[in-house]
């Protein structure tokens, strides 16, 4: 038991901490897959279940290098392999709950560093985030990860702040962005912050105020384009008809929603309903052109942001036509 | 140049101890002086010990006849210890820095002045930057008394170097260090043989390697800049990360608990108190930008966080408590692997 290797081993590395429900997961798609191929199915999970074995042990193998902690986290927290366990979930949400479809997503460049800028809705629950995301490595030729900016009331919660941050969650402060952007890596934000997740259901679709265009500001500093994203389905999912100011004000949340479901039936109020959804990129802002001078010109900032903003309403209002009926 | 005169205050501290082994190596080191009020640990060969209290006027009379040109301050400290209970730690953190500077305006032939100080003037909250820079200083709220005497004696400090523009003051602010000899109450806190955590947080620490933290106070008295300089390893790692890598089984405790528990423990197993803003990076971590340490003071970190804590792993194996029972060994011997 010495000599244990240092390095993290090589060999496909997939799922993590729950790997039997990896297996599960895994054994489930083999099934559909053989069910997809024209097989009866008996024959299929006959076929699924001659795989079990080796899948188990990947399984025990994988459990077993976490346990040693022989993975890798990087600098911010996020765990890849966390991500890619938790991923089939956000793959069920993605496929066969909200049924969404992603265009353009050419857009998002496949190397180097970018800012996605999106609307934010989803009182409860924003899940915008992930289906972004679940977008970005379904779709793509050319699939990575994106960091998202978090409210920074996440940070605080026990357990949320954890997986958040595992997922590639940060905290929502300029600074983070900066640093990620000079990382190259590919970043999300919600200018509408909690205005946005936070407005009743009868504003759906109307964009809030993008704060104070930070956003631009960080993306003018670091030289990143800007790629605007209008998410269509997600207001829908927790309508919010009412405020628990009270409740609210005494944990600290930036505000409690009060839907048809919640909090009135309890935990099953939390699962979001199943509207349809329609993801759509649109073309990158390059602002490599201004210099470092431009963070300076707040003018030009705040006609970027209004810029980026106008886009997005107008995607919205675009794709809710094309979308038609929310829920069928 | 002519052959340097150093005095180390605090010389009876781990890291001041250390830096005076180092720097008597040093060829350049003309004169090195420590200044406490114990002798140090460790048998030093060419080092003056001059006994004196740093809470004490004494300071002002000694440290101008040391003909000084660098003092180092290593007598922060960040917890109690035996004969230093944790009502003196202001005394001694705040007033003893007090009376360090007025010693240093009366020593005429200094020229640059290092202090051992601590990150902990960062704050310590969940929604933090992930990585504060030296100028994010005092944006969060302080919440516990050493942090607040951070914040106080590093005020002092920069006052001081405003009024001496000639005089290079820098203040290094310390990530908490890791090592398998160090005693130290985060290290003894990594190896209880079950080691309480706060239930549903896992905080990302930077923990400096021991030889890191001491190559650094090297470099920096050779190569001081002015101003604040963080030292810490390069990127971050996980408290649950840590302690799968130093195979600790960990205990998961609702945070209300965590402190008292602690306590208790500590008194029992001899983990001592978690002083200072323990309890807190327990629960949300720090993160700190290295880059000026890096660029400005050119100390290149031998450990990243990662490599600090596999080499505190590694080396602190033969002294476990409980032999190497883990999970991961039984799933293993279920998966017939072999390692």
């Amino acid at each position: 038991m010495s000599a244990q290797p240092r390095a993290a081993e090589a060999g496909p590395a997939e799922g993590a901490d729950a790997p039997s429900v990896a297996a599960i997961a895994d054994f489930l798609r083999r099934m559909r897959n053989g069910i997809e191929d024209g097989l009866d199915p008996t024959t299929a999970a006959r076929r699924a279940t001659d795989e079990l074995p080796r899948a188990l042990r990947d399984a025990v193998d994988r459990i077993s290098r976490r346990l040693r902690g022989e993975y890798h986290e990087d600098e911010w927290g996020f765990d890849e392999e966390f991500a890619e366990a938790v991923y089939p979930f956000f793959e069920f949400l993605y496929e066969v709950w909200w049924r969404v479809e992603a265009e353009e997503v050419r857009n998002v460049p496949s190397h180097g560093r970018a800012l996605l800028v999106a609307n934010h809705a989803g009182a409860l629950l924003p899940f915008d985030a992930s289906m972004i995301l679940g977008a970005i490595m379904k779709e793509h030729p050319l699939p990575r990860w994106a960091r998202f900016m978090v409210l920074d009331w996440a940070f605080v919660l026990p357990f949320v702040s954890v997986f958040v941050r595992r997922v590639g969650g940060v905290s929502a402060n300029p600074h983070n962005a900066i640093r990620l952007l000079e990382q190259d890596e590919l970043v999300m934000a919600f200018p509408e912050g909690a205005k946005g997740t936070g407005k009743p259901f009868s504003e759906r679709y109307r964009l809030q105020r993008f704060g104070r265009g930070g956003f631009v500001e960080i993306a003018v500093r670091t030289g990143a384009p800007i790629v605007p994203v209008a998410v269509v389905g997600s207001e829908e999912i927790y309508p919010k008809l009412g405020d628990a100011t009270q409740i609210a004000r005494a944990i600290g949340a930036p505000f409690v929603p009060i839907t048809p479901r919640f909090p009135w039936l309890g935990a099953l109020g939390l699962i979001p309903l199943p509207s349809k959804w329609r993801i759509e990129f649109c073309e990158p802002i390059d602002l490599s052109g201004y210099g470092p001078d431009a963070v300076g010109d707040r003018r030009l900032l705040f006609e970027i942001s209004e810029q980026v903003r106008e886009t997005i309403q107008r995607k919205l209002y675009e794709n809710l036509i094309k979308r038609g009926s929310a829920f069928l | 140049m002519g052959g340097r005169r150093v005095v180390i205050v605090g010389v009876a501290s781990h890291w001041g101890a250390e830096l005076a082994r180092r720097l008597e190596r040093d060829p350049t080191v003309d004169y090195l002086a420590g200044i406490d009020s114990a002798p140090p640990p460790v048998e030093l060969e060419r080092t003056d010990f001059i006994e004196a209290d740093i809470r004490s006027a004494l300071l002002s009379r000694l440290l101008p006849g040391t003909k000084a040109e660098t003092v180092v301050h290593c007598g922060i400290l960040w917890y109690p210890e035996p004969g230093k209970p944790s009502p003196l730690l202001h005394d001694i953190n705040v007033i003893g820095t007090l009376q360090l500077l007025a010693a240093c305006e009366r020593t005429e032939t200094l020229e640059r002045v290092i202090v051992r100080g601590s990150a902990a003037i960062y704050g310590c909250e969940g929604p933090s930057p992930g990585f504060f820079t030296e100028e994010m200083a005092r944006r969060l709220p302080l919440r516990t008394r050493f942090q607040r005497d951070v914040s106080e004696l590093e005020g002092y400090f920069d006052n001081f170097s405003r009024r001496h523009p000639h005089l290079t003051c820098c203040m290094l602010r310390y990530q908490p260090e890791i090592g398998p000899g160090l005693e130290m109450p985060l290290v003894r806190y990594l190896s209880l043989p079950l080691v309480p955590v706060q239930l549903g947080f896992d905080p990302r620490l930077q923990l400096v390697h021991a030889d890191d933290a001491t190559g650094a106070l090297e470099a920096a008295t050779r190569n001081p800049v002015r101003g604040p300089v963080n030292v810490a390893p390069s990127g971050a790692i996980s408290l649950s990360h840590i302690l799968r890598l130093a195979r600790r089984p960990s205990v998961p405790l609702p945070h209300p608990l965590f402190g008292p528990t602690l306590e208790r423990l500590g008194r029992r197993l001899g983990a001592g108190p978690l002083y200072g803003d323990g309890v807190r990076l327990l629960r949300f971590g720090r993160g700190v930008d290295n880059r000026r340490l890096e660029t400005e003071i050119h100390y290149q970190s031998r450990f990243d966080a990662v490599a600090a804590v596999r080499d505190f792993a590694a080396r602190s194996m033969g002294r476990r408590v409980l032999t190497s029972f883990h999970p991961g060994d039984v799933l293993d011997m279920v998966a017939g692997a072999r390692r």
